[in-house]
């Protein structure tokens, strides 16, 4: 897969990014390095090997189903937003 | 000569499970009537760092609503995360099950015994909650990561009446289960209709539009009609349906565009690395199974030679209701409470009554053996019944809150015939007597009345009749 300047735009688009025209610019290059580096593993054969989830083979990871005291509480919470009004976080419109 | 065009509706549900803590943090998931923003975790918020912690309850929750959806069960099941950005949702990405969901193909029969496919169903945390303001927008994050089911059915259904039944089943599947509060006006159950219509005999199906956010069996009905209407028109002009959302308004009773579909590979779905695959075991399975009480169908075989089928459906709304009446046991009186039920209770101005505590088994039982025997009219009956709803009177046994009411029929024939002499030997009923001799059947009433009043109305009066005709031969 080649990226260009369009793919770029439309992920910054998905993302909400504003990019510069450099930036841009930088990001073509960088990711198509990675890409074509990743892009060795193409060489294998990959028939019939499971898609790794994770590596560490674990499963069933869970907790029960009990209210806990947590690392910081509501107000500590919404206090990181920039902009609160009636205890609800205050964003640009959107629709 | 126009065209006929049949539609076809495929419906997402949404349905929010009532475990305590949310999908994938030890916080309160019950946000009914709390104050934005307080049911909220750093992992809510996606804090640099937090890590997902998977709530098992929410695993058997959706195992047994996939049971109750007569579905496969897939023991092993993973997670992925579906992008976008929004600010409902701080991590930039939901994690949902797009390739290995937990619940496989199944079916859900509705009530006139269509079979509507279920194509899977999975597990997936819920956004927050966004209001509009004029120039800005708000967000409340008290439901963002609460577990979801989201059931997909197959493009099954041809009618907006099959839609709202397809809609409201799921609701009562899903309560009886008791995997949800299933209360709508609080968004428990959301649904999503896709609509599409064909030419009659087409290969292909037309061109879908999706109308989201549906949170009423009404709205899905008319949102339905509405669509087929609009879609037909567009054909019959020889337009084109585009495939896009749609946004329903109660209001104005139509839909009106919203965006155009993204395409599934915008959403970048890729697998969830943190949090490892689900592998259940067989037992777990059996003992949310073992969880499932009877349902709707099951009602419908044991009931459908007793009940009518529209006193059936009514009473399969309230399942307490219909748990009670299976406990009954006996046909006759199942019959007689299940009317009283839908024909006393549920009419409008009674409905309210049955959030309190339902009358027990022994006391329906004796209101319909003195109804049987007489000793209540069914007038008396039905006011010993909401008796049974109040809360001063519901504690007491049937006998002694028709004895407080004073409603009790007097069925004794000796002291009704006793009644009956003393008021035929007042001077006042003697032309009542003649007349009804001289072949006048009317005052035959007047009679009666007068033995009514006398008994201070506890005579039984079709007894009370066959006494007079007797003893004025």
């Amino acid at each position: 897969m080649e990226v260009n300047q369009e793919v770029i735009a439309h992920l910054a688009e998905l993302s909400n990014f504003a990019l510069t025209e450099a930036e841009s610019a930088h990001l073509v290059t960088d990711l198509n390095g990675i890409i074509n580096y990743i892009s060795q593993l193409d060489e294998l054969n990959t028939d019939h090997v499971e898609p790794t989830y994770q590596v560490f083979e674990m499963e069933n990871i869970w907790r029960d189903d009990e209210i806990l005291p947590q690392e910081a509480d509501p107000d500590q919470l919404l206090a990181l937003t920039k902009a609160v009004e009636g205890h609800q976080i205050k964003v640009p419109k959107v629709l | 000569m126009s065209k006929k065009y049949i539609p076809t509706i495929g419906i997402e549900c949404h349905v929010q499970l009532c475990t305590k803590t949310k999908l994938f943090s030890e916080v309160d998931n019950d946000a009914r009537l709390k104050e934005p923003n307080t049911c909220v975790s750093p992992v809510d918020y996606a804090l640099p760092g937090m890590l997902p912690r998977l709530n098992r309850e929410a695993v058997s929750y959706a195992v047994r609503a996939g049971l109750a959806l007569n579905s496969h069960i897939n023991l092993e099941s993973r997670f992925d995360r579906k992008h976008y950005f929004y600010p409902d949702l701080p991590k930039g990405y939901q994690i949902t099950q797009m390739y290995q969901p937990i619940i496989g193909a199944g079916y859900v029969e509705l009530p006139d015994g269509t079979r509507v496919g279920i194509e899977h169903a999975h597990l997936e945390e819920d956004a927050g909650k966004l209001s509009h303001e004029s120039s800005y927008s708000l967000v409340d994050l008290n439901r963002a990561g609460t577990p979801l089911v989201e059931i997909v059915s197959d493009p099954d259904i041809h009618s907006a009446a099959h839609a709202r039944d397809y809609a409201k089943e799921l609701w009562r599947l899903m309560t009886y289960a008791g995997v949800t509060f299933g209360d709508l006006y609080n968004g428990n159950m959301r649904f999503d209709v896709n609509v599409s219509i064909a030419e009659e005999g087409a290969k292909e199906l037309g061109t879908r539009a999706e109308v989201k956010n549906l949170n009423s069996f009404r709205s899905v009905e008319r949102a339905v009609e509405y669509e087929i209407k609009r879609q037909t028109k567009l054909l019959e002009k020889g337009k084109k349906v585009i495939q896009e959302t749609r946004g329903w308004s109660d209001a104005t009773g139509e839909t009106t565009s919203q965006r155009s579909k993204e395409v599934a590979a915008d959403y970048r779905y890729m697998p969830e690395p943190d949090v490892p695959p689900i592998r259940l075991d067989e037992r777990v399975v059996e003992a949310e199974r073992a969880k499932i009480p009877k349902m709707p169908a099951d009602y419908r075989q044991e009931f459908s030679q007793i009940l009518g089928a529209d006193t059936l459906e009514i009473l399969l709304d309230y399942q307490s209701l219909i748990e009670k009446l299976d406990e009954l046991g006996d046909h006759a009186a199942v019959k007689k409470i299940a009317n009283l039920f839908s024909s006393v209770l549920l009419a409008e101005e009674n409905a309210s009554l049955l959030n309190d505590e339902l009358p027990t088994k022994d006391q329906l039982l004796t209101l319909v053996e003195m109804n049987t025997k007489n000793e209540l009219s069914s007038t008396a009956t039905k006011e010993v019944f909401l008796k049974f709803f109040d809360p001063e009177m519901h504690f007491k046994d049937t006998r002694t809150i028709a004895k407080e009411l004073g409603v009790i029929q007097e069925n004794d024939l000796g002291a009704l015939e006793a009644i009956v002499d003393a008021v035929l030997a007042k001077d006042e009923t003697k032309q009542a007597q003649a007349d009804y001799r001289a072949g006048q059947e009317k005052v035959l009433g007047f009679l009666v009345g007068q033995v009514m009043k006398e008994s201070r109305g506890k005579a039984n009066p079709s007894a009370v009749q066959e006494i007079l005709r007797t003893e004025l031969k």
